[in-house]
């Protein structure tokens, strides 16, 4: 379908940009502007990378969760098996696997404060979480604060 | 303004207010410059002011009354910081919570010692930003009765009062930034459940209880002839660990801010600290505190995207998944300094975006 998500999120920058930024002259409403014109850039990009991630996501998250399931307390044990015994999402269906996401990660979070891991639990969840960091399709995007003035800005 | 002046002056008449405007910057609350002019029982006055009010969405929560009465203390040192003139508590003149101040002279840059002036005049700034923390942190705070209004660093995670751990202010700040993050929370952040369990792991004792600023950096000081005017934005200052400030500008994400490569680096900064302050500064210590800087710059984030979905603030922020990998390498070289003193941030620093 033309135009296309990214097309439209491209144009949209485009007229943003050449257009209405010109005219807005007040210095708070142009910071703002030049931010969220990045941010819908970023979006262009990542938009179509978010299944692929959550994806790739969802299965390092249960991996790592399997190296970490006989050292966690056996009602967490217990959630883990249930959740992954759960039939896997539709990888088209990105609310899906995103529910699915968060689940894992809520595990994740409670396994990792547990007391008394090895040090190679503690290596593979860095290397996980370090890895995961890397691939995150969503981004901060810095926009320069407006020009320094005589006063705090 | 013109109630919350007649108030704070009952004498005070033909109060006039002239050209208002907001500043694009500040993050967390509204900065608005205005000059008012006015005539009471001792004469006529005209001043430049800076209003500092709460927004109605921020990504920091902080309070007008902590900054109110540290700017009124500073007015006694030698720490350049604006005069304070009044304080709307509770917003019943100006809407929200609110603080006017006297607006200094000088620029606000916050790439100040990357900017274009030569190397000699930013490495004479950089050291004198270095100078003006070690002024922060000589503060007498209990002859300024700041212990009254800022509290002591006590009751760390909740623990009972008979357990309190006055030596480790970074227990009770890692406490407040806890209760910032759960609040904040949208969704499971494991990695930075990972790291608060780290920090709480290892959190260091203090070698002395100062008054630290909270967020200091070139980009909360004003800069007039190479010269430091004014350090402004003291809404996060407390009673705590001096590394805390020293913590955050020698954080290797905040570098391009605090430091000039080759030149005036964490070596140069933590040699030029312990010189003016006679302070030991353990490695392993500070780089709990980078870890710690890191950490709360994140919970920061989260705050402002907890805002932005619920409509509150105007500026989109991500979930600071940037920070993670300076964290563990971080932590990595904090255990690793335990053992040796050397610092250990290059490879930290190769790894920033």
């Amino acid at each position: 379908m033309r135009p296309s998500i990214e097309e439209q999120l491209q144009g949209t920058c485009r007229v943003l940009e050449t257009v209405v930024a010109p005219c807005v002259n007040d210095p708070m409403a142009r910071t703002m502007l030049d931010g969220l014109i990045a941010n819908l850039r970023m979006l262009t990009v990542a938009l179509p990378a978010m299944p692929s991630f959550l994806q790739q996501d969802n299965e390092t998250t249960a991996q790592l969760l399997l190296v970490l399931t006989n050292s966690l307390p056996a009602n967490l044990q217990a959630q883990v098996i249930d959740t992954m015994n759960k039939p896997d999402p539709d990888p088209t269906d990105v609310a899906a696997l995103d529910a699915y996401n968060t689940s894992l990660r809520n595990l994740l979070a409670q396994a990792v404060c547990i007391e008394g891991l090895s040090a190679d639990q503690h290596r593979a969840i860095v290397q996980h979480m370090s890895e995961r960091a890397s691939r995150v399709p969503m981004r901060y995007v810095a926009t320069s604060p407006s020009p320094p003035s005589s006063v705090k800005t | 303004m013109r109630k919350l002046i007649a108030q704070a002056i009952p004498s005070a008449h033909n109060i006039l207010l002239s050209n208002l405007v907001r500043s694009a910057g500040g993050l967390s609350r509204e900065n608005w410059s205005v000059d008012a002019t006015w005539t009471d029982d001792t004469g006529s006055h005209s001043h430049p002011l800076m209003l500092m009010r709460d927004a109605a969405g921020t990504l920091l929560n902080t309070e007008r009354e902590r900054e109110f009465s540290v700017l009124k203390a500073l007015a006694h040192t030698d720490v350049p910081a604006p005069k304070v003139f009044w304080i709307d508590k509770l917003g019943s003149c100006l809407g929200s919570p609110s603080v006017v101040m006297e607006r200094m002279p000088g620029h606000c840059d916050y790439m100040v010692l990357n900017g274009s002036a030569s190397l000699d005049v930013r490495l004479t700034l950089a050291r004198a930003f270095t100078g003006l923390m070690a002024k922060i942190h000589a503060v007498d705070w209990q002859a300024h009765g700041l212990a009254t209004s800022l509290g002591l660093p006590e009751c760390p995670l909740g623990k009972p009062s008979k357990q309190v751990q006055p030596e480790k202010p970074s227990l009770q700040e890692l406490a407040h930034w806890e209760s910032e993050y759960r609040k904040a929370q949208l969704e499971p952040h494991p990695e930075l459940d990972y790291i608060l369990a780290w920090l709480k792991h290892r959190a260091p004792a203090a070698e002395a209880i100062v008054l630290v600023h909270g967020d200091f950096k070139p980009g909360n000081a004003l800069v007039d002839g190479g010269c430091i005017t004014a350090k402004l934005d003291w809404e996060t200052a407390h009673l705590g660990d001096p590394l805390e400030d020293l913590g955050w500008v020698t954080n290797p994400v905040r570098k391009r801010e605090h430091q000039i490569t080759g030149h005036w680096e964490r070596r140069e900064i933590v040699a030029a600290y312990r010189q003016l302050t006679g302070r030991t500064v353990r490695e392993a210590d500070l780089l709990w505190w980078n870890v710690f800087s890191c950490w709360k710059l994140s919970v920061i984030q989260l705050t402002a995207v907890a805002e932005f979905v619920a409509g509150r603030y105007n500026r989109v922020f991500q979930t600071p998944s940037w920070l993670y990998r300076p964290m563990f390498q971080m932590m990595e070289a904090a255990e690793t300094a335990e053992v040796s003193e050397t610092a250990p941030s290059a490879e930290i620093e190769r790894s920033l975006p």
